[in-house]
């Protein structure tokens, strides 16, 4: 076994570890942190892929910014004793697991019966990103930049209610 | 000799487990937070899927790429808005859990 595939062993595990603890874990921290290093596998597995551009953007919107906004609702959503308890009874826990269980198996098999034809590998740039986003998809693009702005607007005059109604 | 990473097996079953302990965090977890973290796993597996099929299956123009990036702007809205329900929740009823919340039901 060479260094490659040693670290991409370590990588395919962070991403397992950091989903199983970021489900399973009693406390709400330890889930963000947990998801926050399924996370950083997941941008080590983009670089794998070819895709370096995306593994940055994996590490700066994900791990940057969704991460710390996670953290702060943890922080804000009250002190730890006062909230209820984070996991459910045994026949919910066990209904849960039967569920995703399922639906694992059954998207292999799936996916196993299909004979794939694998291309050469190949890494992506940039500028091929770009393009592909400016040439091809320019309504898509627009679009998800209106359902920013529309999400900004409608998380602000969220806190503008919540003020009003305690003053 | 094929390397771990030149197969899209491995990548498929990664994705395919984040979105399995997605829903079973979704089902089993009983804070909205708790599920917000849930859905984040899915759409981290559905991005990973798009990059795996983009590189396995059509690698002259980077599409899954460019779904990935759109997935990644839709999640970072989607916890914007989701924090300022759950603060505003917060405040209403001084809890976050779900089963508390009687107002919408008919």
């Amino acid at each position: 076994m060479n260094l490659g595939e040693l670290v991409f062993l370590c990588i395919s595990a962070m991403v397992v570890l950091g989903a199983l603890g970021a489900v399973l874990s009693n406390s709400l921290v330890y889930a963000v942190f947990f998801l926050l290093l399924a996370m950083g596998g997941i941008g080590g597995l983009y670089i794998y892929l070819g895709a370096p551009f995306l593994a940055m953007m994996q590490v700066l919107i994900y791990m940057g910014a969704v991460g710390v906004l996670l953290i702060f609702a943890v922080m804000l959503a009250g002190p730890f004793w006062k909230r209820p308890k984070e996991r459910g009874p045994f026949v919910k826990g066990a209904v849960a697991v039967a569920v995703g269980g399922l639906a694992l198996v059954v998207l292999l098999r799936i996916l196993g019966h299909h004979h794939w034809e694998v291309m050469p590998p190949r890494a992506s740039t940039p500028e091929e990103v770009g393009r592909a986003i400016m040439d091809r998809f320019p309504l898509a693009f627009e679009l998800v930049s209106l359902l920013i702005v529309a999400s900004i607007i409608a998380a602000i005059m969220l806190g503008v209610l919540s003020r009003r109604r305690e003053g | 000799m094929t390397h771990l990473w030149d197969r899209p097996e491995v990548f498929q079953f990664l994705a395919l487990f984040l979105l399995g302990s997605g829903l079973v965090g979704l089902i089993y977890r009983r804070t909205l937070l708790g599920m917000l973290i849930s859905v984040e796993l899915i759409m981290n597996g559905a991005g990973l899927n798009l990059v795996l099929a983009d590189r396995f299956f059509h690698p002259t123009v980077p599409t899954g790429e460019v779904f990935t990036l759109f997935i990644m702007g839709v999640a970072a809205s989607e916890v914007a808005i989701a924090l300022g329900i759950v603060l505003l929740l917060f405040r209403r009823s001084k809890g976050i859990e779900p089963e508390g919340l009687k107002e919408l039901k008919g």
